[in-house]
């Protein structure tokens, strides 16, 4: 059960930032690598102790509503819990601080909140805080939220000021624990995205919100920083800022107090210091890259968490970038997909932590194809040349294929200082030389690289990078050409992919009418088929994630739906 | 006096204006939008949320066109010079207040490295001018050279690695120790060992080899001489007549090491996580802060021009000669 559903990703994914740090993402066939004591079957949880995570970014506002970044959303994660959670072993949205129903339209969502389910000073969890949540949300001026709730009734005339209220929205004048939430058209990812939104405590926030003046909002608001009410299993201590913050159990957390007193997120300056600070003990929690993994195989002190993660980092081609337009060539993108050893990457890349990608969703997913119905594009060197030629390409003097005069070459650009991103570009540039296709690598700061991403710069002809947080299937921003991203119009659909089938599949997925798991399981199916024919990505390859904790910690449990792997905290106890 | 220090501090004034518009203009038209690597990942966000934040952040005009560079450098100092800096675009709190947080943890770090330099820098300088020549001058000279030469990041990774990792001697990050008060001194003096004596090589070369110039210098003048025909022992010729004045012009060079303290401190900060003014100002450079970058280099340009207003006020205090025009 994830405690916070990660903000926006509730749509399709987040796309993986922070160059080194590639967000350490959940789990699912769990391996523990080093001898885990069996005596710890006899003794029982015991409280107290201090757990500390190691992390690449400070937090930067400890308030869902108006943050984005995967520094705030740990934090905030920890301290806010959400009406639903996330089962880090299925992906399925399950209730938590409410219990749902739906009507038979699809449209309203009538909800009960926990009766236990109380703030951190004693007050009440109501209807009014998830409210007051919406409200802030749409008034902020800052936040990159705000779409979230777009498709309440009455949500966005409240969030330019004509409305003073939600219409969408009813607190139940009898039971101030109940609301219905109305939505103008039916949005499959409601659950996660819209109710996986944590609500805020209202008699702290609720101030800030002005119903009659747009122009206030919570932007400002001291306790962003220095939160002084929580529904989470921890409070708010103290943040020390580009250090440390640091949280306390809260005793009155409605599912029990935590074992642990402490929890510590402490910046580190990069995954090598990361990977030392865990062999000295100065950090209990942290996610390794695989060439890191050797270092740890003699600590007998540390556990080896891996498990499969819902992320992948594949190589995109810009099929509407003019300079490069073979690629709009289904056989030119078919042929690269067979023109790299990808289980050689997973090998010589990931050190064998990892599988071959083939789809969006990741394989353990409801929505993803079976393996079976999917091309695993095995590497055939031959079989790419020979779509090549089939497409009207022959091999020059020089060993590269050319059509009209014009070369089969392509600059692949990734972010700078993702050490296994770049290997993985190394690899592509000396493999696709083999069947005749000429790579320019380019590395580019992660900063300068993404307003060329969603904005369609000419200058990306492909691009490897990666999404991460798959957890809701709806893919519509990334894949529906709509969102294709272009200099007038920016998109996350950054390869300008434009598919009429996969639109229609797409708008059924997220719009309905029909939200049931069935239905929307063999749409996303289909969906991945498409996309595994068409190939607009080189679908690469799923890391897992490698965390490594402390061995006396007892009751990790990750999942692959929980990035972290923190989604049971409060169950986690420190062995003396 | 008084006309010389006014007169230093109103040249002060246009110096700080030019910095401030070229590190804005080279902010701005790096490649890069702040609203975009914000929202980047937030799948939901529309096409008009992103022009509302930047509208709000003075990027754009209302109607929605880009603001003219100018025009916000204009709006920039309008409000800086009354003291307000805007806020910061990631935590949405005053960019000056943020970087004020920080400045302590900055100044440990120089104070610390400024102590180390004088204190290993000056004797090292005067026993090699004294033992001129022999083994002890060259390995002095040759340490001078290599902490010169080796960049400061390279020398922090690898006292990281031998002193954290190896031995696990001393602690490779932060102020303090997760969980301890930060009144704890000792823990304190072991996290600041590292980075303030890796930030003060430079200046610890520094000052050895000027001060050995300095120094020779000195012993070969006239009044050195005077004294030891005074039959004054050794020891107080060198203490009483050469270093003292050996120790001069030193003063002079306070005022640039001031600056490359903090200049430095940037790296050595991202090194060793120190939670100071560099590190957070280079993060804020990463990730298109501008009011963060601004407020930070403003603060280092006022804390540069302030040394060098010292030294010159020093430098006019120490020797009489110096006229004020």
């Amino acid at each position: 059960m994830t405690r916070h559903i990660w903000r926006a990703v509730t749509v399709a994914g987040l796309l993986s930032l922070i160059a080194a740090a590639c967000a350490p993402s959940g789990p699912a066939a769990t391996e523990q690598q080093t001898a885990a004591p069996a005596a710890a079957a006899t003794q029982g949880p015991v409280s107290g102790g201090r757990i500390i995570v190691g992390t690449f970014v400070d937090m930067q506002r400890a308030n869902p509503a108006t943050s984005n970044d995967s520094g705030s959303s740990a934090v905030s994660s920890k301290i806010y819990d959400s009406l639903i959670t996330v089962d880090p072993k299925t992906g399925e949205a399950k209730p938590w601080l409410g219990t749902w129903t739906v009507s038979s339209d699809g449209l309203t969502f009538s909800w009960t909140i926990d009766p236990k389910a109380n703030w951190s000073d004693g007050k009440p969890i109501t209807a009014n805080d998830f409210l007051a949540r919406v409200k802030m949300q749409a008034r902020s001026k800052v936040t990159p939220n705000k779409s979230v709730f777009n498709d309440i009734e009455g949500y966005q005339d409240y969030s330019t000021g004509k409305a003073t209220s939600i219409s969408g929205i009813k607190v139940d004048s009898a039971d101030p624990k109940k609301f219905t939430a109305k939505f103008t058209r039916v949005f499959c990812p409601a659950l996660t995205s819209v109710f996986g939104s944590a609500p805020m405590p209202d008699h702290v926030f609720g101030k800030y919100t002005v119903d009659n003046d747009p122009t206030k909002n919570v932007d400002d608001a001291p306790e962003n920083n220095a939160p002084t009410a929580t529904s989470g299993p921890f409070k708010f201590k103290e943040w020390r800022k580009g250090d440390q913050v640091i949280l306390v159990k809260n005793e009155n957390y409605f599912k029990g107090a935590p074992y642990i007193d402490e929890l510590v997120y402490k910046v580190v300056a990069d995954t090598s210091v990361l990977a030392a600070q865990l062999k000295t003990g100065e950090l209990t929690v942290g996610s390794i890259n695989a060439p890191d993994l050797a270092g740890f195989q003699t600590e007998d002190r540390l556990k080896i968490y891996k498990f499969n993660q819902v992320s992948y980092t594949y190589i995109g081609w810009r099929a509407n970038n003019p300079n490069v337009a073979f690629l709009q060539d289904k056989r030119v993108r078919q042929a690269l997909a067979y023109g790299i050893d990808m289980s050689a990457v997973v090998r010589s890349v990931l050190l064998g932590e990892g599988t071959k990608n083939l789809q969006h969703h990741p394989s353990f997913l409801w929505a993803a194809a079976p393996e079976k119905d999917l091309n695993p594009y095995n590497y055939d060197k031959s079989k790419a040349e020979d779509l090549l030629k089939s497409a009207g390409f022959a091999k020059g003097a020089d060993g590269v294929y050319a059509k009209d005069g014009k070369p089969l070459a392509i600059t692949i650009v990734t972010n700078q200082g993702n050490k296994l991103r770049e290997t993985f570009l190394q690899v592509a540039v000396e493999q696709y030389k083999q069947i005749g296709v000429k790579i320019t690598p380019k590395v580019e700061a992660f900063e300068a690289l993404v307003p060329k991403l969603t904005g369609g710069s000419p200058e990306i002809e492909a691009v490897i990078i990666g999404w991460t947080n798959i957890v809701e299937p709806d893919s519509f921003t990334v894949w529906h050409s709509s969102n294709a991203a272009s200099p007038t119009k920016a998109g996350n659909n950054f390869v300008g992919y434009s598919n009429p089938e996969v639109d229609k599949l797409l708008e059924q997925g997220r719009n309905g009418p029909d939200c049931s798991q069935a239905t929307r399981q063999k749409i996303y199916q289909q969906f991945n088929k498409i996309l595994n024919e068409d190939q607009p990505y080189m679908f690469g390859y799923a890391p897992k994630n490698l965390l490594v904790i402390d061995g006396r910690v007892q009751g990790v449990d990750p999942g692959p739906f929980n990035a972290e792997g923190l989604w049971n905290i409060d169950k986690w106890w420190i062995k003396k | 006096m008084r006309t010389y220090i006014l007169r230093r501090v109103l040249y002060a004034i246009p110096t700080l204006f030019g910095i401030s518009i070229l590190v804005f203009a080279v902010t701005r038209m790096a490649p890069g939008d702040p609203v975009r690597l914000y929202t980047f990942g937030a799948l939901n966000i529309t096409e008009e949320d992103i022009q509302g934040i930047r509208l709000h952040y003075g990027l754009v005009n209302p109607d929605g066109t880009e603001r003219n560079i100018a025009l916000q450098y204009v709006d920039w100092i309008t409000l800086a010079v009354q003291g307000d800096f805007g806020k910061s675009l990631q935590y949405r709190q005053p960019a000056l207040n943020l970087l004020v947080e920080r400045l302590p943890a900055t100044l440990q770090l120089a104070t610390a490295a400024l102590i180390l330099q004088l204190l290993i820098g000056i004797p090292l300088g005067v026993v090699a001018a004294l033992k001129r020549g022999t083994w002890i001058d060259n390995v002095i000279r040759v340490f001078a050279v290599i902490g010169h030469a080796v960049p400061t990041f390279w020398i922090g990774l690898l006292f990281i690695i031998v002193f954290s990792v190896s031995f696990r001697v001393l602690p490779s990050q932060g102020l303090l120790t997760v969980g301890h008060d930060v009144w704890d001194i000792p823990d304190r003096l072991k996290h600041i060992l590292m980075p303030a004596f890796v930030l003060s090589l430079a200046g610890i070369a520094n000052y050895s080899r000027y001060l050995r110039t300095e120094t020779l210098d000195v012993i070969n003048q006239d009044y050195i001489r005077t004294a030891h025909a005074k039959g004054l022992r050794e020891r107080s010729v060198m203490y009483g007549h050469a270093l003292r004045n050996a120790l001069i012009p030193m003063v002079t060079a306070l005022g640039p090491l001031l600056a490359v303290l903090v200049g430095g401190s940037l790296v050595i900060e991202q090194v060793f996580t120190w939670p100071g003014v560099g590190q957070f100002t280079y993060a804020a450079a990463r990730s298109k802060d501008y009011p963060v970058i601004m407020a930070g280099v403003m603060i280092a340009a006022t804390l540069l021009v302030l040394s060098y207003l010292i030294r010159d006020i020093a430098y006019a205090l120490v020797d009489p000669r110096i006229k004020v025009k």
